[in-house]
């Protein structure tokens, strides 16, 4: 068990600590983070993180392992890049939560600003609140859970993934649509809140893309497959 | 005098609205832009005579070496020459291509660039000096890979699309590249133009730290600008924490692009490297940030002329691809029947029926790439590069290519003169500055 007090430290000295502690598969905690902007960023070992507080921009990013627990808020891009792992924020997080994560879980307690899921290539998002404008543009693998209302323009662009609404839907991204889940699909979503202490079990919607964004409409000859 | 034909109403411009009438869209194209605009071949250096005396031309010791991102990196990018191989996708490239360009960079002690693929790991191994992309579509970014590159370079724009990101035609998106970038086999792949992460200078701010968290801070971080805007853009990227910029013109290559992009926006090279240089001259940042340029770079004299304007160094796409084979009439390549056009006038990298098997994701047709043949192309091409650049230098009495200035060259245009700030040959006369 390492106990950090960022209060003292550099984002480098904060971050270069976590990852030797990182190294030997320690419990760290991390008191006094002050909403600093870069805290536990490129963390690559399997281990568990307690930030005890709320974290600028950038928190737990460009991870690959670790399961992370932060008693608070969030600034933009929580999560950025995840490759396998699991975020818990208690409160809300800012913008772009979870952008261009590839694996691992993210579980938002409170609410999510715009862009919650953006670019999204893998893994699963769970917001226990509402999420803001472009929520999964361009998302294009995964499965984003929102329990509350989303803002407009959801699922601008996006390609394979899921996303589920339980609240109100703002409006629709270009090239969007709302379907009903199965009931496999909603069994799995109740276990996921299940799993996350989450007892509401609202009326999800699922967005999914229409696929009319894929190919340009006309191909130049040249343009065209040989086969 | 009144012209045999019209004008305005070119054959060219008509075919093209007969294209477009079919289609519907706007047209794509790789390569680079048809615009004719002032180049270095309007400069010309003024290389000693009795003022003051050359080293010997072939032999004398020149030093090619420069020192790239060492603001802030602990490890920042040594390379023997003043040019590395630019970003270019894996996708966008066969990996036989990406290849020979990591090894030919290796070869002359430069580096190579991934793209906008993530990193190949034929690539990463043949590579000495690897320089990892940051792009708005991060597609394949893994952490892991950023702590094995040598640098990270943020791309915030491309001179052949500012403003838009990247683009790949499904015939190129096959089962093995929408893998590897996590996207639908077949979509007419278009990327965000935007970062997910980060919107403004601010922001990037915080990115670059990020980054260099990420890294221990030991790696140079990069940011990669479309020349547009280029004063400001230059000055808050620097401000922004960068250790490098590089500003890609106008000119520059593209594996594809909106013809609209390619050929009506961003500023030549010439300017966009002297407006950098004084933006970062401004900030008194100029020889602490370092300054890349890169836009229609095509040989020793080209990369010393902006070397003398202000780089630090140059990077090259179109010039690399070139030495490789392309547009190149190799025996078994058919250009006519295979892109409608004759060896020279290709310009079809959007369509992957590359006939040189270096822009294209066909196994038979990269059969005709020669990886390591291609390297030693390549490399030797680089070397014919930083020769002549150490021949010019020399011939101005120089022994160091960091020594060249603008005072080394005059323009052989009023409008070269305007954009690089030095006289017009046979005048004193600075256009538009005096
Ligand atoms: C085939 C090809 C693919 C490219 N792919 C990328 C890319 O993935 N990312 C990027 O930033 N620029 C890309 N570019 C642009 C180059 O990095 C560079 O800006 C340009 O080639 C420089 O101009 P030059 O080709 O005239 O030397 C590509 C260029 C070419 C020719
Ligand atoms: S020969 Fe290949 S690389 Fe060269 S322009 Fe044609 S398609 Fe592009």
């Amino acid at each position: 068990m390492v106990s950090l007090d960022a209060h003292s430290l550099s984002a480098r000295e904060l971050n270069q600590a976590i990852k030797k502690a990182a190294l030997t598969g320690s419990q760290i905690t991390i008191l006094n983070p002050q909403a600093r902007h870069n805290i536990a960023v490129g963390i690559l070992d399997s281990c568990k993180i307690d930030i005890d507080g709320s974290v600028g921009y950038y928190a737990a990013s460009l991870m690959d392992g670790p399961e992370v627990n932060i008693d608070g808020n969030a600034g933009w891009a929580l999560g950025e890049n995840l490759m396998s792992g699991k975020i818990v924020l208690t409160k809300d997080a800012g913008a772009s939560v979870a952008a261009s994560m590839r694996g691992g879980d993210i579980v938002v307690g409170g609410n999510a600003g715009a862009r919650a899921g953006i670019s999204m290539k893998g893994g699963t998002l769970l917001i226990g609140g509402n999420a803001g404008f472009l929520t999964g543009f361009m998302m294009q693998k995964g499965r984003i859970v929102v329990c509350g209302d989303v803002g407009d323009a959801v699922g601008d662009s996006m390609y394979e993934g899921v996303i589920y609404v339980g609240g109100d839907i703002g409006s629709l991204g270009a090239d969007a649509k709302i379907i009903e889940p199965s009931e496999t699909d909603l069994i799995e979503l109740w276990g996921l809140l299940e799993q996350s202490g989450i007892n509401d079990r609202p009326r999800f919607r699922k967005i999914v893309s229409q696929k009319k964004l894929y190919h340009f409409d006309n191909l130049e000859r040249l343009e065209m497959s040989a086969v | 005098m009144v012209q045999a034909s019209s004008q305005v109403w070119s054959q060219q411009i008509i075919d093209d609205i007969h294209a477009k009438a079919d289609l519907g869209r706007y047209r794509i194209r790789g390569f680079s832009t048809f615009q004719k605009v002032t180049h270095f071949d309007d400069l010309t250096f003024l290389s000693t005579g009795l003022t003051r005396f050359p080293l010997e031309g072939y032999k004398e010791k020149c030093s090619t070496q420069v020192t790239l991102g060492a603001r802030y990196a602990s490890e920042p990018l040594v390379l023997e020459t003043p040019v590395y191989i630019t970003g270019m996708s894996y996708g966008a490239l066969s990996v036989s291509a990406k290849t020979a360009l990591g090894k030919a960079a290796s070869m002359v002690g430069s580096a190579s660039c991934t793209g906008d693929g993530g990193m190949l790991p034929a690539e990463r191994e043949a590579s000495d000096k690897l320089i990892y992309q940051v792009l708005p579509s991060r597609y394949g970014f893994n952490p892991h890979h950023l702590l094995e590159a040598q640098a990270a370079e943020i791309v915030v724009g491309q001179g052949a699309k500012p403003g838009t990101g990247g683009m790949l035609m499904g015939v190129k998106v096959l089962d093995h590249i929408a893998e590897s970038r996590d996207l639908p086999s077949g979509i007419d792949q278009r990327s965000p133009a935007r970062h997910p992460d980060w919107l403004g200078p601010d922001d990037l701010a915080v990115k670059i730290e990020q980054i260099r968290e990420a890294t221990d801070g030991r790696i140079p971080v990069s940011v990669k600008l479309g020349a547009c805007r280029v004063t400001d853009d230059v000055k808050l990227a620097a401000k922004a924490g960068a250790d490098i910029v590089v500003v890609d013109s106008m000119l520059a290559g593209t594996g594809a692009s909106g013809e609209a992009l390619l050929d009506h926006s961003g500023i030549p090279t010439v300017p966009s490297i002297v407006m950098a240089r004084e933006a970062l001259r401004d900030m008194g940042l100029y020889g602490t940030v370092s300054l890349v340029a890169s836009g229609g770079i095509r040989s020793g004299a080209d990369m010393a002329k902006a070397l003398a304007l202000g780089a630090d160094a140059c990077a090259i796409g179109i010039g690399a691809l070139v030495a490789l084979n392309c547009n190149r009439d190799i025996p078994e390549a058919d250009f006519e029947s295979e892109v409608g056009v004759s060896a020279g006038q290709c310009h079809h990298c959007q369509t992957g029926k590359c006939p040189v098997g270096i822009a294209t994701q066909d196994p038979e047709l990269e059969k005709r790439l020669d990886s390591s043949e291609g390297a030693d192309r390549v490399a030797n091409f680089l070397n014919s590069m930083t020769m002549e650049a150490a021949l010019l230098t020399r011939s101005l009495g120089k022994g160091d290519v960091r020594s060249l200035e603008p005072e080394d060259m005059v323009a052989l245009t009023i409008e070269a003169s305007a954009m690089a700030r030095i006289p017009l040959v046979g005048t004193n006369k600075v256009f538009g500055w005096d």
